[in-house]
């Protein structure tokens, strides 16, 4: 007994090692490959630290001035990406949903369509979207709406998946059709879950908005990409600074009002 | 009797019991007032919604000539062209790298200041770094790379350092979280065998807080190989570079692959975190 | 007196092979109070649920006030739904919307379906709705939300919700079994009261004879899937009683 026990925990000691061995393998053959080195990290660091001391501090306040409209730009974007977004992704999230699906392959479709959107980062959306549309906020609000999809369609199919079934069932009884067991035993459940992961999304399209900005997509990200290309490194310290504002503050926002409705 | 039985008889006796000897009706119950902040919300974001649409001032033709546009970007980008697949294929593994790399510098960065940000371990000291790592974890990771750019260069090495002070910044939130919801019971027990604070941590916290660190670990990998095959946009290295390049040369089918390749990588990975995930559950 | 509901060699086969109900037949007079007794796994929920078709019968048939059920479409089982209440063992409420509203759920089968789906009940739906929660002392809760009544609370509005249907019959499917036994007394008290006084009939399905000898005009035993007694309470014998439950007599 005491022998077998011994013997588990060295086989699992065994394993532990190999794992972690084989991983620390596996990050220095990379950092080998990318020709980097440890102490890249403290060269690295040092440099950037010296680039944000003499170059980005102290901000810039009179580039406020000019941010003012690329950061209501983000905030349109965000805004308009999350409702365009939500309301497709609820309708899809429909089809997607096993509980709620008219049949099994349009289940597969439209998981494998949101699939598609999803896994292609919004940058590279951003980068086809600015070649078809060409460059503005548009493209950024197309790219938002797009990511949005690919995860929300996911988010949402897996709590209408969640929903309690007797609920249903005790409406049917009563005799209400489809539409109306839909409004009134589905929809009271899956609000709640969707508006907390409809909110999610807005703090995490500002961020995206940001991005998808440095390809054409408008915004402050724009801003930040063009900034840094002509060397105005106080302005877009600025820029940064009053991006972290944004998603503090939506943040908070988008807090108060998730503790309020579950 | 469960105290729960109990509240729940008393609830419904009261209403047997109670009801003769009202003489006076009871008050008619009025509709409760809706909470403000979800009133406020609901007529905000309509309304917002419209505004910012009308602020945007979108182009609707060009929406509609775009689209039509999108299209036939899609048709000339199949079939996707096998030509450059060896670079694509080496630029897919660089990205997987600097993401490895980058995550596991950004796993031994938070290992450390993990513990130097949980409250329960260092109430000042942890407030000051949390406040920190929040700060440079707001900041995404592309814009990190831009600024490594200007610092050390192009190539993979910005792109590692880059994803390093994200990961890095994330997990120290989340390793200081799980190390903060160790049982307080724990913490007091070590540390009435008089251990010194090191110990107390390697001895008490480490094991209770090692399975939550390598999932933590796990989906920052996640994250960051999503983050890595993008950086290339911007000239930090790997497959990112191949998109846009392709891209600006109008090499549709050729961007096409390097589209697919993407796809596949982070799709693999997506599944592979499920799986994970499944197992961790079922444990 | 004409009987209402006519159950004719109901079975129901699921796919997974088990014969949950075979060739069940027997019929109900208005104003009947039927109690259903038997092992868990019998058959008894399978057969309430064969009634308002919630489940797909496999063979008989179930006719209601005229109605044949077996051919009807989807339509007239909408029909035949809303003219019989169902009670659940679970409550089953819709936890996050108001009392009133639940019960209002009852005037689903009657107003319009897009109305309905939007939830904008009339006025006199309203009303209605109202004075039966005032009915079942639950006035204090209208507009509460389901999920923060105790489950004795939720129960009554169980049957508002039933009550609001205006039901010729009610089924109601282990009403008491989630219940302590003073809550599961106010229950049947209120079932049995609003059945008699509106000369509602109804089938309740329970697990313990004591409660179905004290309630029921009339009680139904279940065996795996067949019935095996139907008459009296008086003529329901401790050798029937042990027949019902097998070796061991009322240990639910």
């Amino acid at each position: 007994m005491e022998a077998q026990w011994l013997r588990i925990r060295r086989q699992k000691r065994v394993q532990t090692v190999t794992i972690v061995v084989l991983i620390a393998a596996l990050v220095v053959w990379s950092a080998v490959q990318t020709k980097f080195h440890v102490l890249t990290v403290f060269g690295g660091l040092g440099e950037m630290g010296k680039l944000i001391v003499n170059d980005f501090l102290p901000p810039h306040p009179e580039a406020l001035k000019g941010l003012i409209e690329p950061a209501l730009d983000t905030i349109y974007m965000s805004v308009v990406g999350m409702v365009v977004g939500s309301l497709i992704s609820a309708v899809l999230a429909f089809f997607a949903a096993a509980t709620t699906t008219p049949h099994r392959i349009v289940l597969v479709l439209v998981r494998g369509f949101a699939s598609v959107l999803r896994n292609i980062p919004g940058l590279i959306w951003a980068l086809m979207l600015a070649f078809a549309y060409g460059i503005g906020t548009l493209v950024g609000t197309l790219a938002i709406i797009i990511y949005s999809v690919g995860s929300l369609v996911r988010a949402y199919a897996e709590i209408l998946e969640e929903i309690d079934q007797s609920q249903l069932e005790a409406v049917k009884a009563t005799g209400a059709t489809f539409p109306q067991v839909l409004g009134q035993a589905v929809l009271p459940q899956f609000i709640p879950g969707f508006v907390a992961w409809s909110l999610y999304k807005l703090e995490l399209n500002i961020r995206a908005s940001t991005i998808v900005g440095m390809v054409g997509g408008g915004g402050l990200g724009f801003y930040i990409q063009n900034g840094l290309k002509l060397f105005h490194f106080r302005d877009v310290s600025m820029a940064i600074i009053l991006m972290l504002v944004l998603i503090v503050v939506t943040e908070f926002f988008t807090n108060k009002i998730r503790e309020k409705v579950i | 009797m469960k105290p729960e039985l109990a509240t729940e008889m008393a609830n419904d006796l009261s209403y047997e019991t109670a009801l003769p000897l009202h003489l006076a009706e009871p008050p008619q119950p009025s509709k409760p007032r809706r909470d403000p902040w979800l009133v406020g919300a609901a007529w905000f974001f309509p309304l917002f919604f419209i505004f910012s649409l009308w602020q945007l001032n979108f182009d609707y033709s060009q929406l509609a000539h775009g689209t039509g546009k999108m299209f036939q970007l899609f048709a000339q980008m199949f079939p996707p062209s096998l030509v450059d697949w060896r670079p694509v294929l080496e630029a897919a593994l660089q990205s997987l790298q600097v993401a490895l790399v980058g995550t596991a510098i950004g796993v031994a960065v938070a290992a450390v200041f993990g513990f130097l940000a949980a409250v329960n371990l260092f109430p000042r000291l942890g407030l000051l770094i949390k406040g920190v790592a929040a700060f440079v974890r707001t900041i995404p990771t592309l814009v990190w790379a831009l600024m490594f750019i200007v610092a050390v260069g192009m190539g993979p090495v910005p792109g590692i350092l880059a994803i390093a002070t994200h990961a890095g910044a994330s997990l120290i939130k989340m390793f200081s979280q799980s190390i903060e919801e160790v049982d307080e019971g724990v913490h007091e027990a070590i540390k009435a065998t008089g251990a010194g604070k090191l110990q107390i941590v390697f001895q008490g916290f480490l094991p209770c807080v090692i399975t939550y660190f390598i999932s933590w670990s796990v989906f920052r990998l996640e994250a960051d190989i999503g983050e890595s095959a993008i950086l290339g946009v911007v000239g930090a290295g790997g497959i990112g570079y191949q998109i846009s390049n392709n891209m600006r040369s109008y090499l549709l089918p050729e961007t096409c692959f390097a589209a697919l390749v993407v796809f596949v990588l982070v799709f693999s990975v997506e599944l592979l975190s499920n799986w994970y995930k499944n197992k961790m559950n079922l444990k | 007196m004409a009987a209402i509901l006519q159950v004719e060699r109901l079975s129901k086969k699921y796919s997974d092979g088990t014969a949950a109900l075979s060739d069940v037949s027997f019929e109900l007079e208005p104003g009947e109070f039927a109690a259903v007794i038997g092992l868990s796994g019998a058959g008894k929920s399978t057969l309430l649920r064969c009634i308002n078709r919630l489940v797909e019968p496999t063979g008989g048939d179930v006719s209601f006030g005229g109605v044949r059920s077996a051919k009807a479409s989807a339509h007239e089982v909408r029909l035949l739904r809303r003219q019989m209440g169902m009670i659940f063992q679970g409550y089953n409420l819709i936890q996050r919307v108001s009392v009133l509203r639940n019960v209002l759920h009852g005037r689903l089968g009657y107003v319009g379906p897009v109305r309905g789906a939007l939830g904008l009940f009339s006025k006199q739906d309203v009303e209605e709705a109202k004075s039966i929660l005032k009915r079942l002392g639950l006035e204090q809760q209208t507009y509460k939300r389901a999920d923060e009544l105790s489950g004795g609370q939720q129960q009554r509005v169980g049957i508002a919700r039933a009550l609001c249907q205006r039901p010729k019959l009610i089924l109601a499917d282990e009403p008491i079994a989630s219940l302590d036994p003073v809550t599961a007394k106010i229950i049947m008290d209120n079932l049995h009261r609003i059945c008699r006084e509106d000369g509602i009939a109804c089938i309740v399905n329970l697990h313990q004879v004591e409660v179905a000898k004290t309630y029921a005009t009339r009680i139904i035993g279940m065996r795996k899937g067949k019935m095996v007694f139907d008459g009296r309470p008086e003529d329901l014998t401790d050798r029937m009683i042990s027949h019902i439950y097998g070796e061991s007599p009322d240990k639910e």
